[in-house]
């Protein structure tokens, strides 16, 4: 075996170290994992197989998406959340056989972009790897909008489908407006049913007020199912995937940095 | 062997220049390497292209081979990861992460730690995964499960697999292992927790390190972490840790997958503790060398020595 000039330059300086000279102390780095690295043969021939298999069933085409949907960097609108909210939305409705005013996803939940091209079963699995379930709960309007205020507090706005959400002002003094996609006024008393996921439903990612749903209906349908059978059937229409238009999150750069440094209050 | 001459052709060059060496007066010298990963979250292959900075990185065959290289070079090594194994790639909806466990063991790790996210099918399956990997027919033994802030009570089956620390001895030094995880509230769902109760990681980690120094007697005490390198808006995290409970000398942490470049040094009431964590997904390996004089001060001063590539 030949020694990397590297691997030799450290263990001649070891050695030529005085052992009594040597205090207790350490030393530290980080490795890259990189294709320089060849890959162990024992290990390998577990996954190539594996591979093999996951490809053949990730590898199946659903529908085509020409410009890609994605989350967007901070300060930029999730459309990428306004999709897969818009799709929690319309699965809902015919499983509870009435409308969905409002649906809600976390962001965080959303693990890769959709890249331009021909989508795959494998990137629906790598958007949505967690096994959560779709969830219709009934709300009040004051509660859809105090849920909005909750994720925008949190992250600067939980992705959602249904609503308008405008913030003014300045990180010190800020107003807040929301209302339903169409621009009429939300009736705070008003009970409305409302899509979500039964992680946020049970508290995940901090949105206490979706603890408050009553009447929870758990479709038993995952979210990943959800979007594949979406694709699939836009996929069998001949359709294409495309990004849902912006403009459903307006909030000023200022407050979207006070947010983020968690100086912001609403 | 080309490099046994090579080795011995060095020692005699060094041994010619260093005399008279003192080391025979001295106190028994140990070293050890920390060999360290957090977050892999089932990136069994490398990253595909499309990833930024971390395209074409990781790889769990890799990996295994860098493990190989390193404890082919060096006489004391331990193998830890801070959780999070689970979900992030098909392979975990596919083999529940029983592939990575699996392969974890094949790769030679000595002890892991348990994130939130390995909790995502719930206790039962994760149960499965850790049977999986110690039914496993291979040389290398089962890895342990490290946690001292689980109440398992309510999950017997779990309990019984989690261990509040580990111990391992090796020439000329005796390192204790333990491990705690972030707070399920908000994280985990709780039908998947069903039965554990997440405790204060500092209350449960103090009685755990004062055991370590005072009736283990160990050299080095090592701490998996997956509460998070830096929540600012929490009371719990790695940064945190070490002015919290004293006598920690290593913190391998996880869960907010940080990348840093080298172990941050934290002070403590008994000296530093080195803090470290390397990004996630298994596109670095983090090392961590310690050379310690028995019966000196435990937390490292930091005498860096050359990189290897």
């Amino acid at each position: 075996m030949k020694l990397k000039p590297s691997s030799a330059f450290l263990l001649s300086s070891l050695l030529s170290l005085p052992v009594m000279a040597q205090p207790p102390g350490t030393k530290a780095e980080v490795i890259p994992i990189t294709e320089a690295i060849p890959d162990d043969p024992e290990v390998q021939k577990v996954i190539e197989p594996l591979a093999a298999e996951i490809k053949a069933s990730f590898g199946l085409p659903l529908v085509q998406a020409p410009q890609g949907v994605f989350r967007g960097r901070r300060g930029e609108e999730n459309l990428l959340g306004y999709w897969v909210s818009d799709v929690m939305r319309q699965a809902a409705q015919p499983l509870v056989g009435a409308p969905v005013r409002f649906a809600i996803t976390n962001a965080g939940g959303l693990r890769a972009n959709l890249r331009p091209g021909q989508l795959k079963v494998g990137d629906i699995f790598e958007l949505m790897p967690f096994e959560n379930e779709l969830v219709v709960i009934e709300l009040t309007g004051a509660e859809v909008i105090q849920v909005v205020k909750e994720g925008l507090l949190r992250r600067g706005g939980e992705p959602c489908s249904g609503v308008k959400v405008k913030v003014e002002g300045t990180p010190q003094q800020a107003t807040l407006t929301v209302v339903w996609e169409d621009g009429s006024a939300i009736d705070p008393s008003a009970v409305v049913k409302v899509a979500t996921t039964d992680y946020l439903y049970a508290g995940g990612d901090s949105i206490p007020t979706l603890k408050k749903g009553r009447k929870p209906f758990t479709t038993g349908v995952t979210l990943r199912q959800m979007l594949l059978d979406q694709c699939t059937a836009m996929g069998k229409a001949g359709k294409e995937l495309l990004p849902p238009a912006p403009g459903r999150y307006s909030v000023p750069v200022p407050i979207l940095e006070a947010i983020r440094d968690k100086t912001f209050k609403l | 062997m080309e490099r046994r001459t090579f080795l011995a052709s060095l020692s005699a060059a060094a041994v010619a220049s260093q005399v008279p060496l003192k080391a025979v007066d001295g106190p028994a010298a140990g070293r050890i390497t920390l060999l360290h990963t957090n977050d892999t979250h089932s990136r069994i292959e490398p990253f595909g292209p499309g990833n930024g900075a971390i395209s074409g990185k990781g790889g769990m065959a890799r990996r295994a081979t860098l493990v190989k290289q390193l404890r082919s070079q060096l006489d004391s090594v331990l193998l830890l990861d801070a959780g999070d194994t689970f979900q992030g790639t098909p392979y975990f909806n596919r083999y529940k992460g029983r592939l990575d466990y699996q392969l974890m063991r094949m790769i030679g790790y000595d002890a892991t730690t348990l994130g939130n996210h390995d909790f995502d099918n719930g206790v039962g399956m994760l149960i499965e995964a850790i049977e999986s990997m110690e039914q496993l027919k291979h040389r290398n033994p089962p890895f342990a499960f490290l946690n001292c802030n689980f109440d398992c009570k309510g999950a017997p089956a779990l309990g019984t697999r989690l261990r509040p620390y580990l111990v391992r001895e090796f020439p000329g030094v005796r390192v204790g292992i333990t491990g705690v995880g972030v707070a399920f509230a908000g994280l985990v769902a709780p039908k998947n927790h069903e039965g554990i109760t997440w405790k204060d990681p500092y209350e449960s980690l103090k009685p755990v390190v004062k055991r370590l120094r005072e009736i283990e007697k160990v050299d080095l005490v090592v701490v998996l972490s997956h509460l998070g390198y830096d929540n600012r808006d929490g009371a719990y995290d790695d940064l945190r840790l070490p002015g919290q409970v004293a006598g920690i000398d290593a913190v391998i942490g996880g869960h907010s997958h940080t990348f840093l470049d080298a172990p941050v040094k934290v002070k403590q009431a008994l000296g530093e503790t080195l803090v470290f964590q390397v990004g996630f997904g298994g596109v670095n390996l983090g090392r961590m060398d310690f050379a310690l004089a028995r019966g000196a001060v435990k937390a490292a001063s930091g005498a860096a020595m050359p990189v290897v590539g």
